[in-house]
């Protein structure tokens, strides 16, 4: 294998560049990131296992209000793992975590959603001027995963209110046939890192935390192993195909799609199709799309084209939110292109978790094969 | 005959969106800002935003932050909360406000209407009353920054405010307001006499029944609605939705 990450290179297979630090070529010019995926998918046979998993959920659930929860963000996702609870005879409680960024769009599909299946809905809606002081401070602070606080929080949200319920289950719509590829190291950053938000909240915003919900390290230990509540890739267990759902959706629910994936957030459209390829030289298209390829959802002569086109389907949309994030941000465009222009900082430089956490895993595996090496 | 609206009311305190039960128990629903954009997409006849901190507390409105609303509402905009003079009525104007509310001025200064109106015309200028209920059913007019009942005959303060050019009538039930148990249409029986201007009624809306059969009143030209389009099921789950008149058609 040669490791090529000086020179620029795209995966014969899939869409996967040297823009992800951690890519390596085989001889074929496939890459770790695809081959990857193949070994995980042929070790997912969740979805022979899907009755046994329901019939588990029922029972774990028994006597109380909900059995699972199910977290919907409005994208299709996590609408279709509600809708699949709930044609599976489960009893689940949807959770909605509002940052300040929803689309109307959203909104309206999980007001549709619920609706039609009746399912009971908890709204968690975070202080938005608290919310704001971290985005700013994270952008301040030139890390790359701003989405970083929207899905520590979202955690937190699901975890505490699934103890709140004593409920064992939340079934989240995260999955190998679409989500299924590693995220490149340096796209992304360590999700459970509460230490990360202070830190950076504290230095360039002053701004403490109040009643901004944080999921860290010890909050996993906390909920995964002593309350034992599971976090499960529910659609995994089903045969998942994108565009398959998103007509069921629309049949059963009056769904409306979304031209790209994550529309349902305006900040997250924002920060995938515009922060992130002009700051940091990261397209995350070119990771769904080579997903989308190797699970046979599209071509890959299909998805060149698609990378082709620029983030933004149309430059009028571009800039209506460019102004929408100015007007929420409370910056100016001359702030905005400073921004841009700055060097990118990685996250461990203003204090993080991420050692613990990987200190932890290693242990974990120590005393995994320990007890295997004397069959305890 | 102007077809009737339905209007999402929403409040404003310490620059939040919030929503309060009977003027009380006030709940963090979130930035006014998106919310404001989220009914724009939704093609809501027209917003009432109403910050219930000025009149309280006296300081100048938060122009800014007006603006800001003003520029994601593309359908009128109405500003009620704070406003003692002609001028803060011009700034408000001018910077994308299509109508401005007088509630409590109302009680010592009826002339602000009239100014407003002469100015800038009899629709862009409502009137509002907030109304309570005594043990034995009987309303009376509520002043809510002093929180007790204002020794004023209802129907002559409408009056008063209608003589002076005021080009709408908003009626607050406070004893309904954010409890969605159902707007009563005999509600309006105190009012002896016939409302020459289009009257908006707020307070207690909680189905879609409700609102069909409040559109149907003679008496009533426009709902006002806060809870039943901010909050979904038993736990309140903020959830904005909206329906339109149209979509009260298809349903038929």
């Amino acid at each position: 294998m040669i490791n090529n990450i000086f020179k620029y290179q795209v995966c014969n297979r899939c869409i996967m560049d040297s823009t992800a630090i951690d890519i390596i070529f085989n001889s074929n010019g496939f890459c770790n990131f695809c081959s990857d995926f193949l070994t995980a998918q042929n070790n997912n046979n969740n979805y022979n296992n899907l009755s046994k998993f329901i019939e588990k959920i029922k029972i774990d659930g028994k006597n109380k209000k909900y059995d699972c929860i199910v977290g919907v963000s409005g994208g299709v996702d996590s609408c279709f793992a509600l809708l699949k609870a709930v044609e599976n005879n489960l009893r689940p409680l949807a959770v909605h975590m509002d940052n300040g960024w929803n689309s109307e769009l959203a909104q309206n599909n999980i007001s549709n959603l619920i609706r039609t299946l009746k399912v009971d809905l908890h709204t968690h809606v975070i202080n938005w001027e608290e919310y704001r002081n971290f985005q700013k401070a994270f952008l301040e602070a030139n890390v790359i995963d701003i989405e970083l606080l929207y899905d520590n929080a979202m955690m937190s949200v699901n975890y505490r209110l699934a103890n709140k319920f004593s409920i064992k289950y939340i079934l989240s719509g995260n999955n190998t046939s679409t989500e299924g590829f590693k995220i490149p190291s340096n796209w992304s950053w360590f999700k459970n890192d509460a230490k990360n938000i202070k830190k950076i909240g504290k230095k360039f915003s002053n701004q403490e935390i109040n009643t901004f919900p944080t999921f860290s390290t010890f909050n996993f230990i906390y909920y995964q192993m002593i309350k034992k509540i599971k976090w499960i890739s529910f659609l995994n267990y089903f045969n998942y195909n994108k565009e398959k759902a998103i007509k069921e959706l629309e049949e059963k629910t009056n769904f409306k799609k979304y031209p790209y994936k994550h529309y349902e957030n305006i900040f997250t459209r924002f920060y995938q199709a515009y922060i992130l390829p002009k700051k940091f030289g990261v397209d995350k298209r070119k990771l769904h799309l080579s997903n989308l390829i190797m699970s046979n959802q599209i071509s890959r002569t299909e998805a060149l084209k698609i990378i082709q086109q620029p983030c933004y389907p149309d430059i009028h949309e571009e800039r209506k939110d460019l102004e929408y994030f100015l007007k929420k941000i409370k910056w100016d465009k001359e702030k905005l292109n400073e921004y841009i222009s700055q060097k990118e900082i990685y996250h461990n430089f203003y204090g993080s978790e991420k050692h613990l956490w990987d200190t932890l895993v290693i242990i974990n595996q120590k005393i995994k094969s320990f007890k295997n090496f004397f069959k305890i | 005959m102007l077809k009737k609206r339905i209007i999402p009311i929403l409040l404003i305190k310490n620059n939040e969106l919030v929503k309060s039960t009977k003027y009380k128990d006030y709940n963090y629903i979130g930035d006014p800002i998106n919310v404001i954009k989220i009914f724009n997409e939704k093609k809501a006849d027209e917003i009432v935003v109403l910050d219930i901190d000025k009149s309280i507390t006296g300081e100048d409105l938060n122009y800014e932050l007006i603006k800001n609303l003003a520029s994601e509402c593309f359908m009128p905009l109405t500003y009620g909360g704070g406003i003692k003079n002609i001028q803060q009525a011009e700034k408000l104007f001018s910077i994308g406000i299509e109508k401005i509310l007088l509630n409590s001025v109302n009680f010592n200064n009826l002339n602000l209407i009239s100014q407003i109106s002469k100015k800038f015309g009899s629709q862009s200028v409502i009137a509002a009353i907030d109304v309570n209920k005594n043990f034995f059913n009987k309303i009376y007019l509520f002043d809510w920054i002093k929180n007790k009942r204002i020794n004023l005959d209802i129907n002559q303060h409408v009056e008063n405010c209608i003589s002076h050019g005021a080009g709408e009538l908003l009626i607050n039930f406070v004893f309904k307001e954010g409890t969605l148990s159902g707007f009563e249409t005999e509600l309006l029986d105190f009012l002896e006499f016939n409302i020459s201007i289009p009257l908006i009624i707020n307070g207690g809306i909680n189905s879609i029944t409700n609102i069909q059969e409040c559109l149907s009143c003679r008496k009533i030209d426009a709902i006002g609605i806060g809870s039943f389009f901010i909050y979904y099921g038993p736990y309140r789950a903020v959830l904005i939705s909206y329906v339109s008149n149209k979509d009260l058609l298809i349903g038929k």
